[in-house]
């Protein structure tokens, strides 16, 4: 009852952990970040603009350095019409928990805001931008963190964006038949029937057609 | 003797939803394992760049459809991130209480499917009539019975209706007798027990290297819960306790702790759902009518370029997280990426996983245990 | 005629068996006792396997959930005779309750091919009708019967359990009407539709 991450904790512990990556990998373009979330508790967390070429080695700084041991989400866009230098983008969600292996007939029952230090759970968001082009890849992290092996595999199949080095890749969510190179969610793939006049022209036999035909939306 | 894979295929009455498990036996024992996901891929994500943030809540609602609210919940939190909208206390109440009361559902939908894997198909009869009386609680609120698109971007819908807390606590207190018959039937089965007890053992730092979370994680023994690690809505404020489990040995958990688990998080959602009914602000019979800035706060409907937002849910089986990126078409109206993390979609392959050593006759129940819900997974 | 076996008598019985069965086979259809016998039949079956529905135990999506609490206690669907086979061997109706997917439609229409005729095919909720509101989606086919021939649409989103008990009443009434054809041969038939009346 009334136990919860308190706001200072979150801070402190995504303070600390900026300072030593800004220490270590300072001088290059790695920018290290504390950004609060916008909605009702403000919690922090560590926001890290990274280049395609320094990510193994920020990935597994975090990992040994920071205890992020949860990798929880692989999200990669396409932005035809960015700038030159961020044509593509990959943002790897992690997470750092306070869990580790139980003896046996014992449970670890934390108390929110008795955690210090690395105990803290903290979230990181990394965001590494691919410059324009056809042929996007970022070095992966399948042997850093087992859970990012489905999540590469789901960006490559529905995105288009190779991760090199990772073992094992195929189709997970299209079919396995779905024509090389084609990745849905980039922008050039309309859906159908995107344009109400193609919609309503293709009845599907229910041979009425509405009121309002020939609008454009 | 030789090895042959077996394919337990899309259409299969243990594996609980459309996927398929290849399994490699060598007599009875299961050698290796391969899942196949994507039999009802829809490509939500797709479909979401090119509607409006509201018309997005009935998309998710459809993601898992056995805690459809949670999910709904899980988007709209995002969504209020990149937006930056202030909710009121009254909304989050209700949506705390419908969220709690969704997780009672899916927890009874998940023990009633997992009955007749085990045997028992009387618990099947049981769960799903019990969870007909929080199915009629949602449709109170929702007005259907599973796909109810109640929350909105700044608080919910509709208020609760007149007398839905006497009716809310009376069906709660029933149902915290029948957790007792529950446990007294199955506890005390020989069947039950050793079906479960030594079975599919997962431990804790494997399971969160794999990115599994949720009572799977609590099960092991830790009680890791994003309700109070990456704090939303008014769960500090309300009487629980996280529910964890023991694990009986140095492997990790077994199936029996999973199951312990659930039953434990059924009695603390209970626990949950009467306390906040007593302390939403407003009174419990008061009913005030849509759109009273008691229960939904104005909010934005176009996103920035460049803005983004993020949620991370504790949903019925894992954490949910949605990530939106603003700026798409109709001038900031519709998301220009929505990306969704389904906690069932990496569980799958760590499943598939941890069957190998174990006999045929235990992979029902191990699948079982983990409560996939394939509409999650494959989007 | 007591070709192979010279342990047994002269006639061999099986062989006496068949010419038996030509001679007469011949004799009823030329009096057309035969055709008036089979429709008999066929009726007869009509009116016994209308009442004994086994489903194939196929859970696609959201819908299932909804067929799975039409078989609880409070909507029991077995008392209508509805219950759940878990090989499409052994069915007589597809219910097909969720979107079909490029990836599933193979799938589904093996499955719809290993059912034994009389079969019959329900499309219960929106996804399995038109698509749903997936229908602008890049992997769902609009409807399942883009490949397989449908016998009675459910709609709703989900359709309640009272929907598809009400569904197997009328598909009740149809295997009255024109049972025992088989699935092809319904092509010219008016879709029926829960809800229309």
């Amino acid at each position: 009852m009334g136990m919860r991450v308190s706001n200072e904790q979150s801070d402190s512990a995504a303070e600390s952990c900026v300072a030593i990556l800004s220490k270590r990998f300072g001088g290059s373009d790695v920018i290290s970040t504390v950004e609060h979330h916008s909605n009702a508790f403000k919690m922090a967390f560590v926001r890290i603009h990274c280049p395609p070429q320094h990510w193994p080695a920020v990935a597994k700084s975090l990992r040994f350095d920071h205890g992020a041991n949860y990798c929880s989400m692989v999200t990669g866009t396409h932005y035809p019409e960015g700038n030159e230098d961020r044509g593509w983008e990959v943002v790897y969600h992690l997470m750092r928990q306070p869990v580790v292996d139980q003896k046996p007939f014992t449970n670890t029952v934390h108390v929110a805001s008795e955690l210090t230090g690395s105990d803290i759970p903290l979230e990181f968001e990394i965001l590494v931008a691919l410059p324009q082009g056809d042929e996007p890849s970022v070095p992966s992290v399948q042997s850093v963190w087992v859970g990012a092996d489905w999540n590469e595999k789901e960006t490559w199949d529905l995105v288009g964006i190779r991760f090199e080095g990772h073992e094992n890749m195929h189709r997970v969510l299209n079919p396995h038949d779905s024509p090389e190179g084609f990745h849905p969610l980039q922008k050039q793939h309309k859906l159908r029937y995107h344009d109400y006049n193609e919609m309503y022209d293709d009845a599907q036999g229910f041979g009425r057609k509405p009121t309002d035909e020939g609008r454009v939306k | 003797m030789a090895q042959m894979w077996i394919t337990m295929g899309p259409q299969h009455p243990m594996t609980h939803g459309l996927w398929t498990l290849r399994v490699k036996v060598d007599g009875e024992t299961v050698v290796d394992t391969e899942a196949e996901l994507g039999y009802i891929h829809r490509g939500v994500e797709k479909i979401a760049e090119s509607r409006d943030f509201t018309q997005i809540t009935p998309y998710c609602d459809r993601l898992c459809y056995v805690s459809a609210m949670t999910w709904a919940n899980s988007y709209i939190y995002a969504a209020e991130d990149l937006l930056e909208v202030e909710v009121p206390e009254r909304a989050e109440y209700i949506r705390l209480i419908s969220a709690e009361c969704q997780r009672l559902a899916s927890h009874l939908m998940w023990l009633g499917a997992y009955g007749p894997d085990i045997g028992s198909l009387t618990l099947m009869t049981w769960c799903m009539r019990d969870r007909e009386m929080f199915l009629d609680l949602l449709q109170e609120l929702g007005g259907s019975r599973m796909h109810y698109n109640y929350p909105r971007i700044g608080g919910v819908k509709r208020d609760i209706p007149v007398g839905f807390a006497n009716r809310l606590v009376a069906k709660v207190k029933l149902f915290e007798k029948r957790i007792e018959e529950y446990e007294m039937m199955l506890d005390e089965s020989t069947i039950w027990l050793v079906r479960l007890q030594g079975v599919g053992y997962a431990n804790a730092e494997d399971m969160v290297n794999a990115g599994v979370s949720g009572p799977n994680i609590r099960a092991a023994g830790v009680n890791y819960d994003a309700r109070w690690a990456h704090p939303y809505s008014v769960y500090d404020q309300v009487d629980w306790e996280p529910a964890v489990e023991k694990p009986t040995s140095v492997k990790g958990a077994d199936c029996y702790d999973r199951y312990r688990v659930r039953m434990e998080e059924m009695r603390q959602s209970c626990r949950m759902i009467l306390d906040a009914i007593e302390k939403i602000p407003g009174g419990k019979n008061t009913n005030y009518s849509n759109g009273d800035e008691m229960i939904l706060a104005k909010a934005p409907t176009r996103a920035p370029e460049g803005a983004t937002g993020f949620s991370n849910y504790e949903c019925t089986r894992g954490a949910s997280k949605f990530y939106i990126q603003g700026g798409g078409d109709g001038r900031g109206k519709n998301p220009y990426r929505l990306s969704i993390r389904s906690p069932m979609f990496i569980t799958i392959p760590y499943v598939a996983k941890t069957m190998i050593g174990y006999k045929v006759a235990d992979i029902p129940a191990i699948m079982g245990s983990f409560d996939p819900c394939i509409g999650e997974t494959d989007r | 005629m007591a070709g192979q076996d010279e342990n047994y008598a002269a006639f061999n019985s099986r062989a006496l068996v068949e010419m038996v069965g030509d001679v007469t086979d011949e004799a009823l259809k030329a009096t057309k006792i035969k055709q008036f016998l089979s429709v008999l039949a066929g009726r007869y079956f009509n009116w016994a396997g209308r009442k004994s529905l086994f489903t194939l135990h196929l859970g696609i999506k959201c819908c299932a959930i909804e067929m799975a609490a039409a078989a609880t206690p409070r909507f029991d669907g077995d008392r209508f005779g509805v219950l759940f086979r878990s090989s499409p061997r052994q069915s007589d109706v597809l219910l097909v309750n969720g979107p079909i997917t490029k990836k599933f439609a193979d799938k589904v229409v093996r499955l719809w091919e290993q059912m034994p005729e009389p079969k019959y095919c329900i499309a219960m909720g929106e996804c399995a009708i038109s698509g749903g509101p997936y229908f602008q989606s890049y992997n769902v086919l609009e409807g399942v019967d883009t490949v397989i021939p449908v016998d009675v649409y459910i709609p709703g989103c989900p359709p309640r359990p009272e929907a598809l008990i009400d569904g197997f009443g009328l598909l009740r009434e149809k295997i009255i009407r024109i049972g025992a054809a088989p699935s092809s041969g319904r092509k010219g038939e008016k879709p029926i539709i829960v809800g229309e009346d």
